[in-house]
């Protein structure tokens, strides 16, 4: 492996970064209501020397209203889930791991099914719930996944599996026998879906808790490129085990319960991007923990662009798109690996 | 009533208590739901449609509207561009995050929510007074009222025959009794046999086979891809142990008796007809074939008489 050099991180990181806003703009381009590059470089222009008010309303509502806060969140989701993916595939030393591995999606599945049925005036129900959900699902597998006073890599795998399980048959059972008609939207959820915007009052909480959730992964990489080699050879190196594990858990798991109650279960990324960073960049965590964030938000940009585009003016929910992409993709690298 | 200069927005609370103010005259409508497109058709406000969704298929005029997607994920940014003054969507078929999304552009988006006839009578004349068509509302929702008002005298005497309504054969998915199916099957003379649940219950074998109804029932192209012909159910297992199986009595009916809309009355009429011919004198199947839909109704209150 190359050593890492700063001039290589930065170098790395700003072409990423390139391609996003590439990406980004494509997005902003492309959607069911056609609007030409000139019109677009025109609102760009405006937006930019900070003249919003001199453009029509028309694109006023479909760039900045509907698409630019959705390829936002888009991105920021995209980045939560494969930096909690990265953090989850070195804790529980498993390239199987991705975000929902440990039950954060069912249980905030669960938590926004219940907010649905029983507070269906509060309009924030479903990310409220879902987050709340996920908090006590992270908490109780944290609790079934010790041993000895410590978080221990199979016993976390397994609780979490379990409780996964359990959530999910809990939630089928109410899905059959709960009424609220609001209950049926959330297939749709489940399957992961970005067409809900923020709330404007969770957008700033939610930017700021990324950032902290991201940054604390990030200062443990160090930490975690020795972890992985195995939690014995790490602590004679002078990791502080039980510390690194706890944050990444915590952070990770975070990331995951921000990213579900936005925009729901959207698989594949948290799986995939931080493999394929590994692929192109090598597996240094002091890279990959950036590169994966700058990856997931181009991958999911990409794929929700697709979702609202492909069978326009219908839209698919990402999910499904990230699924049908990812799998062959997974394969792929699979069988490159083994060569 | 001026019908094209500009006047104060007027609000309205929406079948769901939102609070919303609608831009007066009313000239660009956005419909999400196709009860709701039938709904403005039948107001001689179709002229002002200016979106509805992919599955819109009534009257065929509906079907050559822009789209603006599928009822569960619409593009907002069609809708939007589309300039509605008004958005009309149902509880029953949209999100509720649809409505949110669109409500904080800044649209006017009036929800339905009809669990019974009566609801979407009501409905029908508020919409109609939303769009500045108050008094072709009345007329309409008067004729519906008079038509099952008479369909209820001629039932009266009769028993309500015990029915399953099929949604689904597999896994056997019924209606429930807080719905609007529901209130359509009693105003034809039927009383569903599912007495458990609201929405859209799983019911499982063992207990039609013991509740035996009389007829089934299944709806046009709702159930038209799982409704097999009778003697398919008859050779499946379960299903062939059904009295009304052995005794074909099986009522298809048109899939309006699931739209709460203007044609729900049709498909009631229809499905009464099917349920209780004793009463619907023999002579008057054969007459409805010759006769205009629109006629049919006069001329079966006629042989009420």
């Amino acid at each position: 492996m190359r050593p890492l050099t700063m001039r290589r991180v930065v170098w790395t990181c700003a072409l990423l970064s390139g391609i996003l806003f590439a990406v980004s703009v494509m997005a902003l381009k492309l959607g069911a209501v056609p609007i030409s590059v000139s019109d677009l470089v025109v609102s760009l222009g405006r937006l930019a020397i900070g003249r919003t008010d001199q453009l029509p309303l028309d694109y006023r509502l479909i760039v900045f209203d509907l698409r630019l806060p959705r390829i936002v969140l888009g991105a920021l989701v995209g980045a939560a889930l494969s930096v909690a993916g990265a953090g989850f595939q070195a804790l529980l030393r498993n390239p199987l791991a991705d975000p929902y591995v440990l039950g954060v999606s069912s249980g905030s599945a669960l938590g926004a099914v219940l907010a649905l049925q029983f507070l269906p005036q509060i309009a924030l129900a479903t990310p409220l719930g879902a987050f709340v959900g996920a908090i006590a699902t992270i908490t109780g597998v944290y609790y079934l996944g010790r041993r000895h006073g410590q978080l221990d890599s199979t016993t976390l795998l397994l609780a979490g599996i379990i409780s996964a399980s359990f959530l999910s048959a809990i939630i089928m059972f109410l899905m059959t026998t709960l009424t609220s008609r609001d209950v049926r939207g959330m297939a749709f959820w489940m399957m992961g879906d970005l067409s809900t915007p923020l709330a404007p009052s969770l957008r700033w909480f939610f930017l700021v808790a990324l950032v902290v959730g991201i940054g604390a992964i990030y200062t443990t990489s160090p930490d975690l490129n020795l972890l992985v080699t195995g939690e014995r050879e790490a602590m004679h190196l002078g990791v502080d085990v039980t510390r690194v594990k706890l944050v990444v858990y915590v952070a990770a798991s975070g990331l995951t319960a921000l990213a579900v109650s936005a925009s729901g279960a959207i698989g594949y990324v948290g799986l995939l991007v931080p493999h394929v960073m590994r692929f192109l960049f090598g597996s240094d965590y002091r890279l990959l923990i950036p590169t994966s964030a700058l990856g997931g938000a181009i991958a999911l940009v990409l794929a929700d662009t697709l979702a609202r585009t492909i069978i326009a003016p219908s839209e698919l929910p990402v999910g499904a798109m990230t699924a049908i992409a990812g799998a062959p993709l997974f394969i792929y690298l699979l069988r490159r690996s083994m060569r | 009533m001026p019908a094209d200069s500009p006047a104060a927005p007027i609000e309205v609370t929406d079948e769901l208590g939102r609070t919303i103010e609608v831009p007066q005259p009313v000239r660009r409508i956005v419909s999400l739901a196709p009860n709701l497109t039938e709904t403005v058709y039948a107001l001689d406000a179709g002229d002002r449609l200016v979106g509805d969704t992919n599955v819109d298929d009534f009257p065929a005029a509906a079907k050559t509207l822009p789209h603006v997607g599928a009822v569960l994920a619409p593009s907002l940014e069609k809708i939007v561009a589309l300039h509605p003054d008004l958005v009309l969507a149902t509880n029953d078929l949209n999100r509720r995050v649809t409505v949110e999304a669109l409500a904080r552009l800044g649209l006017a988006v009036y929800v339905t929510d009809p669990l019974s006839i009566e609801d979407v009578l009501n409905s029908t004349a508020r919409i109609a007074r939303l769009i500045g068509a108050g008094q072709r509302g009345d007329s309409a929702v008067a004729g519906m009222r008079a038509r099952l008002d008479a369909l209820a005298q001629r039932l009266a005497a009769a028993p309500p025959r015990r029915v399953l309504f099929v949604v689904w054969t597999d896994p056997l998915i019924s209606v429930g009794k807080h719905t609007f199916l529901n209130d359509a099957l009693v105003h034809a003379g039927a009383q569903s046999v599912v007495e458990i649940a609201d929405g859209w219950p799983q019911i499982s074998f063992e207990y039609v086979l013991k509740l035996q109804p009389e007829y089934l029932v299944f709806a046009g192209s709702l159930s038209e891809a799982n409704a097999p012909p009778i003697e398919e159910l008859s050779k499946l297992p379960g299903w062939r142990d059904l009295d009304a199986v052995r005794n074909g009595k099986i009522a298809i009916v048109s899939d309006a008796i699931d739209r709460p809309g203007p044609r729900m009355v049709d498909a009631v009429e229809e499905l009464a007809r099917l349920l209780h011919p004793e009463i619907f004198a023999p002579a008057a199947p054969a007459a409805s074939k010759l006769i205009a839909p629109e006629n049919h109704t006069e001329v079966c209150t006629a042989c009420a008489r």
